[in-house]
């Protein structure tokens, strides 16, 4: 097993974020859920060495993905762990690249296209 | 000589003349009326106070005449001062019979009637000019009420709101004014009695015209007093407001039906997203379970793929709804890039070969097979799906072309069925909201592929159109602007 090996799952919705969680977990991966930034910080840092990747929806109460992304360039600590935006809007794209982040996908995500890009980023038990 | 100091003292102007006509004496007033110097008209004919360019005019050797006659005579007459100017003068001529030795003479009293004249004229000007204005208001019933409500004066405004001519209306009581029901109840009554009580009574409401119909009116009245404070009627000044009223009604039912497609397409929104969340979950679960397919027994696995093919109709139909409101709120974002058109149909074709098998349709791809746009992929993508979608269900079992060519800068995208066609009329406005070709009970969906599909052309600058095809079936075109061809960009 390689150091970094989880998958945070950030959603703030409980069925979508279980359900990522669970399927992630099924196809080998250690996925845990995060349910908004705040949340996704905290988990990140503790520690921050044993994460693979984050998948990030974007619209969320407390602190949304946006602010979560902002946050996490300034800990350099956290700052390396690639992150995917999983997002409902549809002009996603720009977001993306305005955030920096590895790569996005739109929901409703296809599974195939949801375990690729995990597997692209994370090596599974 | 205490003669003359009695006629001085005399405010009008004395004049006494001899019986052959010539001033003998005059006064201070007179003097100063006629503009001469003193005691300067003795001697004077007395016809040099009376213009003589005047035919109308009586002279004065006639007054004089009737005078001797008749003792004495008054009269209105024009009089000469000594720059000639003329004043209007109110003039009493008296004879004094011969004796004493002396002949015939005549005291001529003079009053000033200019000042007079002017404030009168003034008045009756004013007055007139009133009357003008009250009678040919046309847009305001202008008219008084007797103390007891009955109509006691008319104008053209009244005439023209009310349909009475002023010979028809005058006399009658003003209840005439008003609904059945008002005037039963006493509203005129209520309305007098308002108007004596605070000086004034207003309202808007509805009032009758001759012919029956109402019209919704604005009315003042307001008690009428003479110079000493009498009461002696009413004013009732009447407008006629149908017209306002009408268009301020369109316009709260232009804003209230904004307001509800302004909420209708907020709900729309919200709805949609909040139907997708769930969905996205539910979809992830049938996936992961379909993948899981080869460790089930087949009756499962059919079943889950059935379940999934259905959440997949549920999303797109979410989706759909999406993007409408998108639209609807000019939300649609297109991520522009350069595509080739060509192989864009062959990926939605083959995307959608199981649909088609399903409708037992066959997808006919030909024409350019390269062919760059700038466009966004996805939602051109859509456009030429829900095209097909529409042609799978409305001309099931038959080919369908699917064609891309060129027309200058121009890309020209056809989708051509062998379906029913459509109705001429019904061609103009398929793309619009809502709106579908066929009947809702024969064939499901919500009108509103079309609609998207026209939005996201629209959006990329392009245009879309449908005709019937000769020998049967319906085609559609899209129009978008083009960049070059593959071929050409080759060397």
């Amino acid at each position: 097993m390689t150091l970094a090996h989880r998958v945070l799952v950030v959603d703030d919705d409980n069925e979508i974020r279980e359900t990522m969680v669970e399927i992630l977990n099924d196809e080998g991966y250690e996925a845990v859920g995060a349910s908004d930034g705040y949340e996704a910080l905290e988990q990140l840092r503790d520690p921050a060495d044993r994460w693979c990747l984050v998948l990030l929806d974007l619209m969320m109460p407390n602190m949304d993905g946006r602010t979560f992304r902002a946050e996490q360039l300034q800990d350099p600590t956290i700052a390396p762990i690639p992150v995917v935006i999983v997002s409902a809007m549809n002009d996603v794209a720009a977001t993306a690249e305005e955030l920096k982040v590895a790569a996005h996908m739109t929901k409703p995500i296809p599974l195939r296209e949801l375990i690729q890009v995990v597997r692209q980023f994370c090596a599974g038990n | 000589m205490t003669l003359q100091l009695v006629i001085d003292a005399v405010s009008d102007a004395v004049v006494v003349v001899d019986s052959p006509g010539t001033i003998e004496m005059s006064n201070a007033c007179a003097a100063r009326l006629y503009g001469y110097p003193d005691r300067q008209l003795q001697g004077k004919p007395i016809r040099v106070l009376f213009p003589d360019d005047d035919p109308a005019a009586r002279p004065i050797a006639s007054l004089l005449g009737d005078a001797r006659d008749r003792g004495c005579v008054e009269t209105q007459i024009w009089q000469r001062r000594a720059d000639a100017t003329r004043f209007l003068t109110n003039l009493v001529v008296r004879s004094i019979p011969e004796g004493e030795g002396r002949g015939a003479r005549y005291v001529l009293v003079t009053r000033d009637l200019t000042e007079q004249r002017r404030a009168s004229d003034e008045r009756s000007q004013e007055d007139t000019r009133f009357r003008t204005l009250v009678e040919n208001a046309r847009d305001y019933a202008i008219f008084m009420l007797d103390t007891t409500g009955h109509v006691a004066s008319w104008n053209e405004g009244a005439q023209r709101i009310k349909g009475y001519s002023a010979r028809e209306i005058i006399g009658q009581h003003f209840s005439k004014f008003y609904m059945v029901e008002d005037s039963r109840t006493g509203k005129c009554e209520r309305e007098l009695e308002t108007a004596m009580s605070e000086g004034r009574f207003e309202e808007e409401g509805w009032r009758l015209r001759k012919d029956g119909t109402r019209f919704w009116a604005n009315v003042v009245i307001a008690p009428l007093r003479d110079d000493r404070g009498v009461h002696i009627g009413f004013s009732k000044i009447t407008r006629d407001l149908t017209e306002r009223r009408a268009a301020e009604l369109d316009r709260l039912s232009l804003t209230r039906t904004q307001e509800a497609l302004r909420l209708r397409d907020e709900f729309l929104s919200v709805a949609s997203h909040e139907l997708r969340t769930p969905l996205v979950a539910l979809q992830l679960q049938l996936e992961s379970l379909d993948m899981q397919a080869a460790t089930l027994q087949p009756k499962q696995a059919s079943k889950i793929s059935r379940a999934r093919r259905n959440a997949t109709r549920l999303a797109d139909l979410i989706t759909t709804l999406l993007d409408v409101s998108r639209i609807a709120e000019g939300r649609l974002t297109l991520n522009m890039r350069e595509v080739d058109l060509g192989d864009l149909v062959r990926e939605v074709v083959d995307r959608l070969q199981e649909s088609a098998a399903a409708a037992k349709n066959i997808v006919v791809v030909s024409g350019e097979s390269m062919l760059l746009a700038v466009c966004d992929p996805l939602r051109i993508g859509q456009v030429l799906s829900n095209l097909l979608a529409n042609a799978f269900k409305y001309a099931a079992g038959t080919p369908v072309d699917v064609r891309l060519g060129r027309a200058g800068d121009v890309a020209v995208m056809t989708v051509e069925d062998r379906g029913p066609g459509i109705s001429e009329a019904q061609l103009e406005r398929i793309f619009d909201r809502f709106e579908r070709a066929a009947s809702m009970r024969n064939y499901p969906g919500m009108g509103l592929g079309l609609y998207v599909a026209r939005e996201i052309v629209v959006a990329h600058g392009g245009s879309t159109r449908a005709h019937n095809r000769e020998g049967g079936g319906t085609t559609v075109e899209i129009r978008l602007p083009v960049v070059s061809t593959l071929k050409e960009r080759t060397p």
